[in-house]
């Protein structure tokens, strides 16, 4: 474990499909589930991705390709230097009768929860959802570690045609849920928060700001309203960190600071 | 005991947030304040134009310190006067709002759009050491620029009063504070980042920033910056917020023996957490009871003949 920048070999590649992988690296360091890493492509850029799992001796990260940054990472061959420095940030906690809710690259960080919680021996119920079939990665591991694991694409290619949010409140009540984790895109979560806030349900959702440091100095991923840090005391909040954030589903500030 | 008088300020303690540290929104540093125990904050410096700074890696962490080269990044003067102005509402704590311009003319511009935001004292950057490559050697290395600046800055700050903040390059700080003196300057905030310095990835071998070199923060810093406020202490008679290096109670009083009537604190945000100002302010108080004195103002300067 170490805030300073060190650079690893990549030791294996997964293609899921177009557009997402899951990288290797020797083990270079514990991690919780919900951390992360701040990941240097040399001459490119630096952007965090959660830990996505550990073994013996490996650490995997997961990434869908959006624009520069995930694009050069797609472009990566084994053998490639890469920057890892961290983990950082705080992980979710561990809790029986969990729902695990996954939005389609925010399954990363909910892979390594999985094997936690499984570890654990507590029960959990999975709902993931992606726009394809190739998107809800490692769907076997969660299917063989959960009670039970429900599916759903944008397309119907997998599972159920639809959305996470669809089916709720039915699979929260008929599954005996007592807390929720999510991650994914914010939308989500404000559409989660809306259908369980009246329940009472306690919960744990891992979001995703623009970072520059990573460990709690330059101020660009404090959340409106209540000042926190989410590179420190996030990227898992739960839903009494979130009760002063003003901003969750809003724009939000990117390099320079603005709200876009 | 911690209260301080700052020009016509009253701090609860000598503790300031220094400029680029959870300086962006109101609500970062209102946190703090109210959880971390900040006298007064600074915010990240910003100019009329909003600005992306440069490419990540641009915050690192080293044995001794941390190495930057944000590039000045900040939201455009807009953004920040909203922001400026909600931390007054919410919050009685001081804020410094820490300007900074590509050319003289823009400092002036700057200053007089802040000015409505009323905050408490503008700190005017013309020290970062991490923008060479667009901006050219910092103003603040030249005592004519220096002079300039601090001139058309008083003239467009109206009541508000005026902290130039230097480094400790060019032709030496105490040089310059006295230029500031001269030019109407109220307080010196000593010092900026130094350097700039440069780490290389050793199997890439390649510079790790994108700027390739950026400002030293930090332990590392902590000598250099209590001799710069030794020198401006003996060169001036206006305060001095003595900034570098502080991460515990016995660096502050160091600032304090050698001059400094506030303490600006930065990275020891990430070596101490956030409430390194209420340890810092609760560990000089201590060092106080322990020697007998009742105030900070019986050991400022102290470290002189
Ligand atoms: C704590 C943390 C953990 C993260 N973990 C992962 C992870 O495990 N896997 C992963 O792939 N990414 C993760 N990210 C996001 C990652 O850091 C990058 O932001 C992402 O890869 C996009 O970077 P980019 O430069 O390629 O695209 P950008 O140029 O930043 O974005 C291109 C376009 O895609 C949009 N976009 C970017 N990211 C998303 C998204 N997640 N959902 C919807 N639209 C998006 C942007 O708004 C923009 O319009 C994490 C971020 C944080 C803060
Ligand atoms: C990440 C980072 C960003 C900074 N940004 C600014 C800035 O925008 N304006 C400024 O005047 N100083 C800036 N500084 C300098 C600090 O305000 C301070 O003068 C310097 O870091 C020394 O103090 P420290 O060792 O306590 O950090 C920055 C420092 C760091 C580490
Ligand atoms: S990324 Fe710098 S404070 Fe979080």
């Amino acid at each position: 474990m170490s805030d300073l920048m060190q650079t690893f070999p990549v030791k294996r590649i997964i293609e899921h499909g177009p557009g997402v992988k899951s990288f290797y690296f020797d083990r270079m360091t514990d991690a919780v589930a919900g951390q992360f890493v701040n990941v240097w492509l040399p001459g490119i850029d630096e952007k965090p991705y959660s830990v996505s799992a550990l073994g013996e001796d490996w650490l995997e990260i997961s990434v869908k390709a959006y624009g520069v940054f995930s694009g050069a990472m797609m472009k990566l061959k084994v053998g490639d230097l890469v920057g890892i420095r961290g983990p950082f940030g705080k992980g979710f906690t561990f809790r029986d009768n969990a729902l695990i809710i996954g939005g389609g690259i925010g399954i990363a960080p909910l892979r390594i929860l999985a094997r936690e919680l499984s570890e654990r021996n507590f029960r959990f119920v999975s709902l993931l959802g992606a726009a394809t079939a190739h998107e809800v990665i490692f769907v076997d591991d969660f299917r063989r570690r959960s009670s039970n694991c429900y599916v759903t694409t944008d397309d119907g290619t997998l599972g159920k045609k639809g959305l996470v949010t669809d089916d709720l409140l039915e699979i929260i009540k008929k599954e005996k849920i007592e807390f929720v984790y999510a991650a994914g895109p914010e939308i989500m979560f404000v559409k989660i928060k809306e259908l369980i806030d009246p329940l009472g349900i306690a919960y744990e959702f891992c979001l995703e700001r623009y970072m520059k440091c990573g460990i709690g100095i330059c101020g660009q991923c404090t959340l409106d309203g209540s000042g926190i840090r989410l590179c420190v005391e996030g990227p898992v909040l739960n839903q009494d960190d979130l009760k002063a954030v003003t901003e969750l589903g809003l724009p939000h500030r990117d390099a320079s600071g603005r709200r876009v | 005991m911690s209260q301080v008088k700052f020009l016509n300020l009253k701090l609860k303690n000598p503790t300031v947030l220094a400029s680029g540290i959870l300086g962006l929104t109101a609500s970062s540093m209102k946190r703090v304040v109210e959880f971390g125990g900040a006298g007064a904050v600074t915010t990240k410096s910003f100019n009329i134009e909003w600005r992306k700074g440069h490419k990540n890696p641009s915050i690192l962490p080293f044995r001794h310190g941390l190495l930057n080269a944000v590039g000045l990044s900040n939201p455009g003067i807009d953004e920040m006067v909203k922001e400026i102005r909600l931390f007054r509402r919410q919050c009685d704590a001081p804020i410094f709002a820490s300007v900074f311009g590509r050319t003289i003319d823009e400092f002036a511009e700057v200053t007089r759009l802040t000015v409505e935001a009323e905050p408490d004292l503008i700190e005017v950057n013309i020290s970062c050491p991490n923008v060479h490559s667009e901006f050219g050697q910092p103003f603040g290395n030249s005592c004519e620029d220096t002079a300039k600046i601090t001139e058309i800055v008083k003239k467009n700050a109206g009541d508000i009063p005026v902290s130039i903040k230097l480094g400790p390059h060019g032709p030496g700080v105490a040089r310059l504070a006295r230029v500031c003196e001269e030019h109407g300057a109220d307080a010196i905030t000593a010092i900026n980042t130094v350097g700039p310095g440069m780490l290389i990835d050793i199997e890439v071998r390649k510079p790790i920033l994108s700027n390739k070199t950026g400002g030293v923060s930090g332990p590392a810093i902590l000598p250099i910056a209590v001799k710069s406020v030794y020198e401006v202490y003996k060169a001036v008679n206006i305060p001095i917020i003595g900034t570098g290096g502080v991460t515990v109670p016995e660096d502050a009083v160091q600032m304090i023996l050698a001059g400094a009537t506030l303490i600006g604190i930065g990275t020891g945000v990430y070596y101490q957490g956030i409430d390194v100002f209420k340890k810092i302010e609760q560990g000089v108080r201590e060092y106080l009871d322990r020697h007998g004195f009742k105030s900070i103002e019986e050991i400022r300067g102290g470290a002189h003949e």
